[in-house]
């Protein structure tokens, strides 16, 4: 079982600890439902250190990932950061990533989830060789590398989290000119910071998982604890992967493996926005025709709680079944994406589900469950 | 560490079981709710149900988890605590006291076969499973 550089941190704070993707790793501190609410009010933290960073770089590594990746990467500013999926050929989803970008064109680094690291840096390696063959001249020297021991992650969470980063950056005697720098960044920008003698750069991003406003901070391994421990003393609220799942539920945000999967079409997972089509990609043709299926987001209209796999009925009859489902701490309610035939009428409002052996009501709404704010 | 009382039995599902007068009460134990975490729903069986050892007596759940709760004993179920449907987190704070159901035991003697405080204890200790 892997251990983050945060693992002692867990600990001292009577953290529930659970394997998950290897990893043992933090579900809740003072509660789910108590982090979920400081996330939405205030400012939470989560320990992500145990997601990979997939390095790919050198000539033509631009126009490898413009072909993998479900839109294209190549040309854009350094500081944006895309949302992007990598595709298998057939129109399934092998994970879904951030994409960030360094100085040099050529040069990218793909976030990816903990659990799937291993599976996508094979597949690259596996994929970049038919490329090449596609594009011949092309390639020869595009390096991936898997550089996720390298570096350590925090998710800075919530309507606060700008004063926090500020207050910690200041402490770690960063500039005023840097730390204003990393409160302008818009929504899917970054910052970077190589510092010498560090084996890699210090990564700032406005992204984030729960909905709220928020920075993802990449750290060399060995400063993560003391970045933590910062952000603890400033009082910033330790929060789980618990939390983590039940915000970015309520935020209307996908879950591979629950909305998409090697399997299931992305685009049922309602993220169009991260592909683009009407150009020669890896999967042009199979995803933009492959959809059969699209989410519905429901909440329960009782005190019952939709969970994974429960059938959701309309006017008596099977209509779909619950992708993720689960009791969200900001309504107080149940909710649940479910997955249903791509046609199903868009004014069916009134439906219900079996849940303790007991038909309970639950009403569509427009996702996502919580706004931001 | 959880706390355990020695006035009552343990099932190894992790139910207590307390007798009074002409009834005992069921409810979930201290190592329980700590492992569930904040409990956000709680429904007990109805009043006139009638149990084997085994058999469904209620259901809590946390943000994450459904749990359901079984008899440890034969009876037939008298009160359902309906305050825990309104309040499940009563639960987490009280264990002890917010009882589940309470039932008429239909053999009493089948008190005696369950664990004592110090066996749940190290029944818990050894993985709780």
């Amino acid at each position: 079982m892997k251990r983050t550089p945060l693992y002692e941190q867990h600990l001292a704070l009577g953290a529930k600890m659970l394997p998950f993707a290897g990893y043992e790793m933090p579900i809740q501190y003072a509660g789910i439902r108590e982090e979920t609410l400081a996330v939405r009010r205030r400012s939470g933290m989560f320990d992500v250190s145990h997601m990979g960073e997939i390095r790919v770089r050198g000539k033509d590594a631009g126009a490898f990932l413009d072909w993998i990746l479900s839109r294209p990467v190549q040309g854009k500013k350094t500081e944006l950061v895309s949302y992007a999926i990598l595709c298998l050929e057939d129109g399934g989803a092998v994970d879904d990533l951030l994409v960030y970008r360094f100085a040099d064109a050529d040069d990218y680094l793909l976030v990816v989830n903990a659990a799937n690291k291993d599976k996508d840096v094979a597949y690259l390696r596996q994929m970049l060789p038919d490329w090449r063959r596609r594009n011949a001249g092309m390639g020869g020297a595009t390096l991936i590398e898997d550089e996720s021991e390298l570096y350590g992650q925090i998710a800075l969470q919530g309507p606060e989290s700008a004063h926090f980063l500020a207050a910690a950056l200041r402490e770690e005697a960063f500039s005023e000119d840097f730390i204003a720098s990393a409160l302008a960044m818009k929504n899917y920008r970054s910052l970077k910071l190589e510092r010498p003698g560090k084996p890699v750069p210090l990564i700032l991003s406005r992204t984030g998982y729960t909905g709220e406003d928020g920075f993802e901070l990449y750290l060399p391994e060995a400063e993560t604890e003391a970045y933590w421990k910062r952000l603890l003393s400033l009082g910033v609220t330790p929060a789980g992967l618990g939390a983590r799942d039940a915000l970015r539920l309520e935020a209307g945000m996908p879950l591979y493996g629950h909305e998409m999967s090697e399997s299931m079409n992305p685009l049922e997972a309602g993220v169009g926005f991260a592909c683009v089509f009407g150009r020669d990609f890896i999967a042009e043709k199979t995803m933009r025709e492959g959809q059969v299926k699209k989410l519905i987001a429901v909440v329960s209209e009782s005190k019952a709680i939709p969970r994974d796999g429960y059938e959701l009925l309309y006017e008596g009859h099977p209509v779909g079944t619950v992708s993720s489902g689960s009791f969200s701490p900001t309504l107080d309610k149940g909710i649940a994406f479910v997955r249903v035939d791509k046609d199903f009428p868009d004014d069916a409002e009134t439906f219900s589900m079996e849940v303790h052996r007991k038909e309970q009501p639950f009403r569509r709404i427009q996702p996502p469950f919580v706004k931001r704010g | 560490m959880s706390e355990l009382r020695n006035d009552r039995s343990y099932s190894k599902t992790h139910e207590w079981l307390l007798v009074k007068e002409n009834y005992a009460e069921i409810g979930i134990t201290d190592y329980a709710q700590n492992e569930l975490g904040d409990l956000v729903y709680a429904e007990a069986e109805p009043a006139g149900s009638v149990l084997e050892t085994g058999d469904l007596i209620g259901s809590i759940e946390s943000v994450k988890m459904a749990a359901d709760l079984y008899s440890p004993v034969d009876g037939e179920i008298v009160e359902a605590n309906t305050a825990i449907e309104d309040e499940p987190e009563l639960i987490n704070q009280s264990p002890y006291e917010a009882w589940i159901v309470r039932i008429k035991l239909t053999n009493p003697e089948q008190v005696n076969e369950l664990l004592s405080a110090k066996e749940y204890d190290e029944f818990c200790r050894g993985g709780g499973k």
